[in-house]
């Protein structure tokens, strides 16, 4: 009986299912039949399969084989089935050890000359993987062990091709190619030198991938203390660190708005294992993970450009289904720049990921689920001419254009946004005196990391891990401020400045505020301060 | 805890005025007459004994008021065998009902300007706290036959109100008591209903579980003790327990002959603000209200800011604060520009005080409210022109996150407003 199993993964989203592949090698006219839902880019599996085996100097087994992918009605996509399928093949042709294959799971694609190729995905196929016992050991191109090996008690087998893969099979490890195999030792803390040094060095969104990339500690580091005379935009920038809230910025160009989005990722805390892993897996569907530095610590700061379609902000595509900014944003900050000039539909794409906290896209056959847990920040312009509103400046737009300009910016995205924010160019005796207030981002990050472990306390044993995310209605039933506390904000709701669901979200920015202050309950204080931060903007 | 245990726990007045309400009808004369003079354990042990009580001086000793008291006595002595004893009372207080008297922290003061007709003791169901949201509270009442359109506005009324932080107070009828006390329950405001019968009681049976929603949220009240069934005349002395607890009473829709116009006779001989919502002409379901419009002078409002409007110079701000009555109380012509007068050089008297027209934008009312903080920042903000939030904190001498405090405060108030260069005082208009 000439069959042979190997096992590989699909993915889903960022969720993997193990699938089987099994070769069977019968009598009949030379051919190779792939069955089991591939789509194009696996059917080519059979023509890269088969050049490498033979350049790779193995025999190719010229009778009928059969290989089929189960669980059948999954369709199953991409190229990185290949070494499963290959190593397969030679299996079923007893070239290698039946036994060997046992308990590994097979991930990347083969080039012709017999070449391993990385692929994305790696680390939730992984995970995956080592969600079922059996499968101890993972074999993966070099390029993706590092990858592979954040999962912990997996074993990682890193192999330059197909001859090494065979070799490592058969108990001789670098015979043929000559190139040493790696075997990591997964969920080890990683060598020295692969995290880039010096923590916040690369955490400016241009500089997100290619400092880290290159390890550059000695790039300029972004500060908070840097926003000279925007005290109160400072303050709005740890609230919503903090509490997870969402904020919108109006300003005029000059005023600020972007320098203080960049900033934000330096004052939130670093990720925790589990969303390190979250956020990684994430990046790995993307093909967004920098080289040599395979988890992403920090949170993400994403800012995509506003010509950017759903596709790119939610996610898409009709093959392989890809995470959208998003999702990448996951656990970090999406930054919507100029917000107005964004198309209605894909503003309005986001409704759902902040509601839900996941982006769902369905696909004939399967659903696909990737977290989208971000903070939000829109910035906006006042008008759409984007010159200062003084006299001298000139600008030029009606009180209508100004108002159809931000009424681009839906009512029910605006509904979730619990900080609003407005910057104005700041004269000279402003910056002069905020010298003595302005914090560095170091010491401001500190209380956010001890308001969050405050909240994340409170919460526990609820679904919510962050100020921003329990519901109103919640909060007013298990969550109310001091008794007295809303005495002010209950005169601005008299006199009409502030709507009730306005109260709502003063409510929840009070609970940040007491938080950050290590208070157990919003004070009078606390509600007076989140309500100065709401009545910051013009109407 | 044994019934006898927390009968200990009830005060023996208390025990004495829940004891009365199950022998005297509320509102009769004498006994609120006698409850003036006399303690209410030595009341309810005289009429035990078939003595005539309250024999002191000062309460009339004359034959006919003698005969008078003798004839009550009777007539309270025939409900004696009905009397529970105080481990029942107890009992009852263990399974969530609550007797709440005069001088009791609870007691809303409102009642006491009902004079010796103020209730003897009140049975209460449920979480609320009767004394703070009586002093911000709105009767809303109407006809039990209400259109579409009287429902609907009660409702609209009564959930802004509750949004406002106003407690909502009704009867337990159909029609319009009901939209209101459910239009309070549907933002999770307080509401008060006030039965004609015993608190344990639903009727109309058909608002069982409006009561229990509301005994669950608000308060069900009544002076009736646990158990009595309801009767026609009791209603309408119920009423004058509605219009006394609330600050102000608004009828939404009442006939010619409707019980609400009652309730509303009851409030105008308070003294308390008379509200009534008007209707489409045609309608005999809004022609009690024109009426009280026409011939009583009640204020026609629409929506639930007319009503806090009315009320806002009488309800609990200047109640917590008495010092400040006397401006409040002159009314809102002059109260303005004289408040920001006895500033004295404070920040709004360098501005003239706001027009006569828009008392409730009159920023000098909580003036007295701010803290030495606020002030200060207060004081700091440039007389023209605006200022960052750090120059402001270096003016005034106060750290940062006083100074962002202390902004929510004057903003909230109205005192300050975001301008092109930062925060600057508020101009009036």
């Amino acid at each position: 009986m000439a069959l042979a199993r190997t096992y590989s993964v699909a993915l889903i989203g960022i969720t993997g299912q193990v699938v089987e592949i099994e070769v069977d090698i019968a009598n009949g006219l030379p051919a190779m039949i792939l069955v089991g839902l591939p789509d194009t880019a696996l059917r080519e599996a059979r023509d890269r399969v088969r050049a490498a085996i033979v350049n790779s100097g193995e025999e190719w087994p010229q009778r009928k084989i059969t290989i089929g992918l189960s669980p059948a009605s999954l369709p199953k996509r991409g190229s990185w089935f290949d070494l499963a399928i290959a190593v397969g093949v030679l299996t079923a042709a007893g070239k290698v050890p039946r036994p060997a294959v046992d308990g590994v799971m097979f991930f990347g694609e083969l080039g012709l000359d017999g070449r391993l190729r990385p692929v994305r995905g790696v680390l939730p196929a992984v995970l995956a993987a080592a969600e079922e016992a059996r499968f101890g050991t993972v074999m993966v191109a070099r390029q993706n062990a590092a990858e592979a090996a954040l999962v912990p008690d997996v074993r990682v087998i890193a192999v330059g091709s197909l001859t090494g893969a065979a070799d490592w099979l058969r108990g001789t490890p670098g015979l043929h190619d000559g190139l040493p195999v790696t075997e990591l030792e997964g969920g080890q803390p990683l060598p020295a030198g692969r995290i880039p040094s010096g923590g916040s060095g690369a955490r400016g969104p241009a500089r997100h991938d290619a400092a880290r990339a290159a390890g550059l500690g000695a790039a300029p580091t972004p500060d908070l203390a840097e926003l000279l005379g925007q005290s109160m935009a400072r303050r709005a920038a740890e609230v919503c660190a903090a509490g997870g809230h969402h904020l919108s910025l109006l300003g005029p160009p000059g005023a600020g708005k972007t320098m203080l989005a960049e900033r934000i990722p330096t004052i939130l805390p670093r990720l925790d294992t589990t969303a390190a892993l979250e956020v990684t897996a994430i990046h790995s569907v993307a093909g967004t993970l920098p080289p040599r530095v395979p988890l992403l610590t920090e949170p993400p700061f994403l800012a995509p450009h506003h010509t950017a379609t759903k596709a790119a902000i939610v996610g898409g595509g009709s093959g392989i289904i890809r995470p959208g900014s998003a999702s990448l944003a996951h656990r970090g900050v999406l930054f919507l720049d100029e917000a107005p000039e964004f198309a209605r539909d894909v503003l309005d794409a986001l409704r759902q990921p902040l509601e839900a906290g996941e982006v769902v896209m369905a696909r004939s056959g399967v659903t696909a689920r990737f977290p989208a847990r971000f903070t939000l920040i829109l910035a906006a312009n006042p008008c759409p001419c984007a010159r200062a509103a003084g006299p001298a400046e000139g600008c030029s737009c009606s009180p209508t254009t100004r108002r159809r300009y931000l009424g681009r910016i839906s009512g029910p995205l605006l509904d979730r946004v619990d900080v609003k924010i407005e910057l104005e160019p700041v004269g000279r005796a402003e910056l002069l005196n905020d010298r003595s207030f302005a914090e560095s981002s170091r010491t401001v990050a500190l209380r956010v990391l001890q308001a969050r472990e405050r909240a994340a306390h409170r919460l526990r044993g609820t679904p919510w891990r962050l100020n921003a995310e329990v519901p109103g209605s919640e909060l007013r039933r298990t969550w109310p401020p001091a008794p007295g506390a809303l005495r002010v904000v209950e005169k601005s709701l008299e006199r009409g400045q502030i709507s009730a669901r306005g109260v709502v979200k003063v409510i929840r920015v009070a609970w940040t505020v007491a938080d950050l202050a290590g208070r157990p309950r919003p004070t009078r204080d606390d509600c007076d301060t989140a309500l100065g931060l709401w009545l910051g903007v013009r109407r | 805890m044994s019934p006898a245990s927390l009968a200990a726990e009830l005060s023996e007045r208390t025990l004495a005025r829940a004891g009365l309400t199950y022998l005297a009808e509320p509102g009769d004369p004498a006994l609120g007459a006698l409850l003036g003079i006399a303690a209410p354990e030595e009341i309810l042990a005289a009429i035990k004994a078939d003595m005539l009580p309250g024999t002191g001086p000062g309460c009339g000793d004359s034959p006919a008021s003698r005969a008078a008291l003798a004839r009550a006595l009777g007539r309270w002595r025939i409900r004696l065998p009905k009397l529970p004893s105080d481990a029942d009372i107890a009992r009852l207080c263990r399974d969530g009902v609550r007797v709440v008297c005069p001088q009791d922290p609870d007691w809303p003061g409102g009642l006491d300007q009902l004079g010796p007709a103020r209730p003897y003791a009140l049975w209460l169901r449920g979480p609320g706290d009767l004394h703070s949201s009586s002093e911000r509270s709105v009767s809303v009442v109407g006809s039990r036959a209400s259109t579409g359109y009287g429902a609907h506005v009660a409702g609209e009324i009564a959930a802004d109100l509750a949004e406002r932080g106003w407690a909502v107070v009704s009867g337990g009828a159909y029609g319009i008591d009901a939209a209101a006390h459910r239009g309070a329950l549907a933002t999770q405001g307080i509401t008060i209903a006030v039965l004609a019968c015993g608190v344990d009681f639903p009727y109309p049976a058909g608002h069982a579980e409006l009561f229990a929603d509301i005994a669950a949220h608000g308060l069900v009240i009544s002076e009736w003790p646990p158990g009595r069934h309801p009767a026609r005349m009791q209603f309408l002395v119920r009423n004058r327990v509605i219009a006394a607890l609330s600050c102000g009473t608004v009828i939404v829709e009442a006939g010619e002959r409707s019980g609400a116009l009652n309730t509303a006779r009851h409030a105008a001989e308070l003294g308390k603000p008379l509200m009534a919502v008007p209707g489409p002409v045609t309608s005999a379901q809004s022609a009690g209200c024109h009426r009280i419009i026409r011939e009583w002078g009640a204020s026609c409002v629409t929506r639930a800011a007319d009503i806090i409007d009315l009320l806002s110079p009488l309800s609990a701000t200047d109640a917590q604060a008495p010092a400040r009555a006397g401006s409040a109380g002159a009314g809102s012509a002059g109260a303005g520009s004289a408040g920001a007068g006895s500033g004295g050089g404070r920040g709004p008297a360098t501005s003239p005080g706001p027009g006569p027209t828009a008392p409730a934008w009159d920023p000098a009312l909580p003036y007295d409210d701010l803290d030495d903080d606020s002030t200060r920042v207060l004081d700091a903000l440039p007389a023209r022109g605006g200022a960052g939030t750090s120059t402001i904190a270096v003016e005034a001498g106060v750290d940062l996150d006083t100074v962002l405090r202390c902004i929510g405060v004057l903003a909230g108030y109205g005192f300050i407003e975001r301008g092109d260069d930062g925060w600057r005082l508020r101009r009036p208009g």
